[in-house]
């Protein structure tokens, strides 16, 4: 009981450095190694996120993407290299503490609790901005009180922003696909991040869904003025909101640049359509100039 | 029973309809009228049933709510029983008889034994915090080992074999033994009837605060943990400190019941906490409900009041014999029936007692208007 | 240094047949993720069954009977119960299996009720001595079983079909489903395997010099509750290792139970335990068992 309460208060202590530095950090990747039982997952993977851009990391299955994002949230840890945000450095932190830094995440496939109302899942990326311990959440106590309630407000607004606000009541388990992707991005949008890491957001939606995706995406990163980091297969969307992308495959970086660029290297053209890997092809899903 | 009637979480808003708060009422009235009517039979096993309700509470906010297995939870109403027998009894010396005891007011002790079980579990966090789920369930068999070694072996502490005597609870203005003789409307209230007020606050009130927390900031957390560990971690949730401290609150939980428990039984005899009654208190909550304090309560009512039932009818029942005659004892029959309830309510009965209420609740009120489901069924709009 | 050979041998021996309950445990779980708490009873069924027919058609043949009764019961629990339990919570699952221990427990100890039975073993309380060392023949037995069961296992783990449907229904069990192993098989199999295994145990957890089945058998039985975690729930490796811990933990404790007096009495009893503990605090994750990658 005390132990969380007096974690909240570390996290409370983080928080204030975040607040009093609430414009979106540097995102700065060098020489990140990944390695489980003699497979390497990321070889010496570098990139620089600047304040304020979307930037994509790309590439075949398998590349590694998820495995960079794993480490950046501080689920797995890095075997080399460094991960740093702003001034502090983030690798061998415990996720919890590079939240508290103002790091969120989506998941790829969906991580909410079914039967948590989509209220409840989105004041739970207020954890890191609230306090209330099982002391005070039990006793109802004023300031849990007072606390819960203002919070709530902003809950509210983070749903209407991300259009999932006619979903607030309902369990996250029943709601369709694609608005349980869009509960999930309100959750992580709820923690008032520097830095948003977007893991396939719009994987496995229809047209439509992936449309209203990209708006949030592009209206999240104007209104709120964070940095996003995004790995997607949906090339049109890279291409549209990506300011630079960074290609990996098998683990190593194989390009970095403006989308424009990027699309015509030669390297990686070659890792999409040759090899013999599975691959997905660029710019499958959508034809570019869909939406505009 | 105070706490307000069950519903599911999700769809519950703080406000309650006229309806429910009569219900409430009514049900508060009743309970509170029972001293009046019941014989010591019943109390005690509803005092038992109040106890156990309490204990459930609490191991629901860690198996229920955070998916943490405990196998472990009688130790920690061991911890609590004795806990306060240690502290409320004075020392006894006779030769060949050693009893420990500090001899404290009662009330004091009592808190003293919630905390003393609080400390229990803080002491086991360091595993209680880095084993998720079903891994702490067999970690936590080693309390219960370890436990009854020490009560029958402790025995300036515990009476080792024989157990103690559990000295009356004492509040200003009223003891909870026999004597001296209080009457209300003309009914003596003896020990029992007085616990059972206690009883009833106790429930009341360890029913509000699980409530409260796993409504609130701590309970989001402690679901989420259970459901996604990961996703828990990377929203900011230090996993290992939650688990580690709804640990100590589940323990805290048991050392309350376990305290009330002794005042029921007025001894404590060490091998009632055994293997059983932890398995007992995770059947409570699987066939009452998992993860909410109502679920537990309805749980804990059910496998209490079963074995009682049987042992009072077990005449007029086919099959169940009077104990010692050979056939099924009524507390064999009893332990078969709610190890069977436990495997059929995961089948059938996915929320148990609780569930089934509410899916009960949800029909009647279809019934009386068919509403749509707001929201719900809803097509993505085209943008 | 007699009473320490003879102490270690039955360390060896009762750990070995702790190994063949966690061996079984762990098979389980590798298959279905289920922790199974009504192990214990599984093996009780089995022994019960060899207790009951012994006198009527031999030891053998009980035996045999016995095996096979402990497997069908294993594969009924997996057909009956957990197949059909949809839940996504592990923890439900666990519950569900101490429900049917629950069961099985008490209405099997109903049946023993008060008695000590014989499972009728040829060895009775024949003791070979090597030297000064006096070893029961039951102890030997027990070890050339396990260790020629655990052999066999590990052969069939490694080389056969089964094995290897086992071993990638462990790793992904999805991969494994595209690959066409039939999980359900798979679950199926590991269940009465495990049964199996605890029947056989079963014999040697009341050979002398216990004196025989009886309502405390199970608790005897769950040391291999100890044995499996410490081991690592997902390693035969480990289940192998844990059981040996513990049974040499128990016979050493238990035989020096004398020089540990101020423990109280009993305390080999609680020594396993404890040395479970010992080692979940350094690895949480077991001796040999893998810190399992979360996927997201």
């Amino acid at each position: 009981m005390s132990g969380a309460e007096e974690a909240d208060a570390v996290s409370k202590a983080e928080e204030v450095d975040a607040v009093s530095e609430p414009e979106a950090a540097e995102l700065a990747v060098t020489g990140l190694t990944v390695r489980f039982a003699g497979l390497t997952a990321l070889d010496d993977v570098a990139f620089t996120v600047r304040p304020g851009t979307v930037h994509a990391i790309i590439g075949p299955n398998g590349a590694g993407k998820s495995t960079c994002f794993n480490v950046l949230s501080g689920v797995y840890r890095a075997t080399a290299g460094s991960v740093r945000l702003g001034d502090r450095e983030l690798t061998g932190l415990k996720p919890h503490r590079i939240a508290a830094l103002g790091v969120a995440r989506t998941f790829q496939n969906l991580a909410l609790s079914s039967l948590q109302s989509v209220e409840d899942t989105l004041m739970l990326g207020r954890h890191r901005l609230t306090r209330a311990g099982f002391a005070s959440a039990g006793l109802r106590l004023p300031t849990a009180r007072r606390e819960d309630a203002r919070h709530r407000d902003r809950v509210r607004e983070i749903a209407r922003f991300v259009g999932v606000s006619e979903y607030l009541a309902a369990p996250a388990g029943t709601l369709p696909y694609g608005v349980q992707k869009r509960v999930e991005l309100a959750r992580a949008l709820a923690m008032e991040p520097r830095l948003l890491l977007l893991d396939e957001p719009v994987a496995g939606m229809n047209a439509g869904e992936r449309r209203r995706m990209a708006e949030v995406i592009m209206a999240a990163r104007a209104d709120l003025g964070l940095s996003i980091l995004l790995v997607e297969h949906d090339m049109g969307l890279v291409m549209r909101l990506a300011d630079r992308v960074t290609v990996l495959d098998f683990g190593r970086r194989i390009a970095c640049g403006a989308p424009a660029d990027v699309q015509r290297d030669p390297a990686v053209v070659r890792a999409y359509l040759g090899g013999a890997h599975h691959r997905d092809e660029p710019g499958r899903d959508e034809p570019e100039g869909e939406t505009a | 029973m105070s706490d307000r009637p069950p519903r599911p979480a999700v769809l519950a808003s703080d406000r309650l309809p006229r309806p429910a708060v009569l219900a409430a009422v009514a049900v508060a009235a009743v309970l509170l009228a029972f001293p009046f009517y019941l014989d010591s039979f019943w109390l005690q096993t509803g005092l038992f049933a109040m106890s156990a309700a309490i204990g459930a509470i609490g191991l629901n906010l860690l198996t229920g709510a955070t998916g943490q297995l405990s196998l472990g939870h009688a130790f920690f109403l061991a911890v609590g029983a004795y806990g306060y027998v240690y502290l409320a009894s004075d020392g006894e010396s006779r030769p060949g008889h050693e009893l420990a005891g500090l001899g404290l007011p009662t009330p004091v002790a009592f808190l003293g034994a919630v905390l003393l079980a609080g400390a229990a579990g803080g002491l086991f966090s360091p595993i209680a915090g880095r084993l998720r789920g079903t891994y702490l369930g067999i970690a936590s068999l080693a309390l219960i080992f370890i436990g009854q070694h020490v009560l029958f072996n402790a025995e300036p502490l515990t009476g080792g074999f024989n157990g103690r005597d559990v000295p009356p609870l004492a509040l200003p203005g009223v003891t909870f033994a026999d004597s001296p003789e209080l009457v209300v409307f003309n009914v003596p209230l003896g020990a029992l009837e007085r616990l059972w007020f206690l009883g009833l606050a106790l429930l009341a009130l360890a029913a509000w605060l699980a409530r409260g927390i796993l409504r609130g900031r701590p309970g989001r957390a402690l679901n989420t943990i259970r459901d996604h560990e990961v996703a828990a971690a990377v929203l900011g949730v230090p996993v290992a400190r939650y688990r580690a401290g709804v640990f100590v609150l589940s323990s805290m939980y048991a050392g309350a019941a376990g305290a009330l428990l002794a005042l029921v039984f007025r001894r404590t005899v060490p091998e009632y906490f055994g293997m059983f009654l932890s398995l007992d208190y995770l059947a409570m909550i699987v066939i009452g409900g998992l993860g909410t304090a109502a679920g537990a309560v309805a749980g804990a009512v059910f496998v209490t009041l079963l074995p009682q039932l049987l042992t009072r009818y077990s005449d007029g029942l086919p099959l169940v014999a009077a104990p010692g005659s050979g056939g099924v004892s009524p507390a064999e029959a009893a332990r078969v029936l709610y190890g069977a309830a436990v495997v059929a309510v995961v089948l059938f009965l996915p929320g148990g007692l609780l569930g089934m209420w509410a899916r009960l609740r949800a029909v009647r009120a279809r019934r009386r208007a068919a509403p749509p489901h707001p929201g719900l069924d809803q097509k993505e709009q085209p943008a | 240094m007699s009473t320490f050979a003879e102490l270690l041998v039955n360390g060896i021996s009762m750990g070995s047949v702790y190994a063949l309950i966690a061996l079984g445990f762990v098979i389980i779980f590798r298959a279905t993720e289920v922790v199974n708490f009504a192990h214990a009873s599984l093996l009780l069924v089995g022994g019960y069954i060899t207790a009951v027919l012994h006198d009527d058609v031999g030891f053998l043949l009980a035996l045999a009977a016995g095996i096979a009764g402990a497997a069908l019961v294993g594969a009924a629990v997996e057909l009956l119960v957990l197949r059909r339990a949809r839940v996504e919570n592990h923890a439900v699952l666990a519950i569900v299996t101490i429900g049917v221990d629950i069961v099985l427990t008490t209405e099997l100890t109903r049946q023993i009720g008060t008695e000590v039975l014989s499972l009728g073993d040829p060895w009775q309380s024949k003791v070979v001595n090597i030297g000064s060392v006096s070893i029961a023949q039951t102890r030997i037995a027990a070890l050339l079983t396990a260790a020629a069961l655990i052999t066999v296992f590990l052969l069939a783990f490694r080389h056969t079909s089964w094995g290897l449907a086992m071993r990638t229904a462990a790793e992904d069990a999805e991969t494994a489903a595209l690959m066409g192993v039939r999980l359900t098989r798979v679950s199926l199999g590991a269940w009465a395997v495990a049964g199996a295994l605890a029947a056989v145990a079963a014999l040697f957890l009341t050979v002398f010099p216990t004196p025989g089945l009886d309502r405390a058998t199970s608790f005897a039985a769950m040391k291999a509750f100890p044995a499996a975690i410490l081991g690592g729930l997902d390693s035969t490796t480990g289940a192998l290792a844990g059981g040996l811990i513990i049974g040499l933990t128990e016979s050493l404790v238990t035989g020096y139970q004398g020089d540990l007096a101020f423990l109280g009495r009993g305390v080999g009893e609680v020594a396993p335990y404890l040395v479970m503990l010992a080692v979940l605090l350094v690895r949480p994750a077991g001796l040999f068992g893998t810190r399992e990658l979360t996927r997201v």
